[in-house]
């Protein structure tokens, strides 16, 4: 169902939605084969490293972010942006909630985006905080 | 008390702005359906057969073309990423990647103590030169030594 501009409020929640990152879903994120940072599929390696397991890699959290926006959005919206900042190290086992809240709405250039700040959520703390940019269809 | 000496060099500051050699990236086929077959993204519009490409494809081009930072502290991590859209990717295309260094900071105090953030920058143009999309990555250099010693954020 598309989401259009004029329907949108400033201060509008998501729905949170729940990921599990495992060390394969890691692996398969980049292909088997592929080389990745060997803390993404090795516990071990991760509590080598302080983190207490294996690493979530930070483009699958922007990715899921990505998606979580581009669900919300619609179909005729397109994904302009994402600036993330990993706050905390995710480890693969623990779940991870999404959250996003609509902060802005604006015309730019002709344009209409919506910017929504997103960040997951790991044992009740924020590990990766972001804004998307979104450009959603008007009415009419 | 121990005077702080900024790490930065003019051959460092020199090196914001420079853009590498271009490479060349391939959106393919294969990488676009396993990540979103990975994420479970069912969205019709990059559905088998359709000729697109998730955004978060662009996570797969890992910073081809990139113009590395200078190593200036021996300890790193990423700590900020940026990902801009101009059109969807289309599957099949070839890009140009060009990377740079985009800036170079100093920062005192922090978890990290006297840390140093680079941020490199990669974009990517289509055949007709058309900006498809980019790419930033900010890496906070730090001494493991020294690290903590400066306070919490």
């Amino acid at each position: 169902m598309s989401r259009y501009f004029e329907d949108v409020q400033v201060d509008e929640e998501l729905e949170p939605v729940e990921k599990l990152p495992t060390e394969d879903l890691a692996i398969d994120f980049f292909g088997r084969g592929n080389p990745t940072n060997p803390a993404f599929a090795d516990a071990e390696a991760g509590r080598r490293m302080g983190i207490g397991g294996a690493l979530v890699p930070g483009a699958l959290k922007m990715s899921w972010m990505t998606q979580y926006v581009s669900d919300w959005a619609g179909p005729e919206a397109q994904i302009a942006s994402i600036r993330v900042a990993f706050r905390r190290p995710d480890v693969a086992g623990r779940p991870l909630i999404l959250m996003g809240r609509v902060v802005d709405k604006r015309q730019d250039g002709g344009k209409n985006i919506v910017e929504l700040e997103v960040v997951t959520v790991a044992e009740g703390q924020p590990s990766v905080r972001g804004n998307v940019a979104v450009e959603l269809p008007a009415r009419g | 008390m121990e005077e702080e000496q900024s790490l930065l060099t003019d051959e460092h500051r020199a090196m914001i702005g420079v853009p590498g050699e271009p490479a060349t990236v391939v959106v393919r086929e294969e990488d676009a359906r396993r990540m979103r077959d990975v994420l479970g993204d069912t969205d019709p519009r990059w559905a088998d057969g359709t000729g697109m490409a998730p955004p978060y494809v662009i996570a797969h081009f890992g910073g081809r073309g990139n113009r590395g930072g200078p190593t200036i502290l021996p300890g790193g991590i990423l700590t900020q990423q940026e990902w801009k859209f101009t059109r969807p990717f289309r599957i099949g295309e070839e890009l140009k990647s060009v990377g740079q260094v985009f800036d170079i900071r100093e920062r005192l105090g922090g978890r990290y103590g006297h840390s140093v953030l680079v941020t490199t920058s990669t974009d990517y143009y289509d055949g007709d030169g058309n900006h498809v999309g980019a790419s930033l990555l900010t890496v906070t250099q730090f001494d493991p030594a020294r690290a903590g010693k400066g306070g919490s954020e």
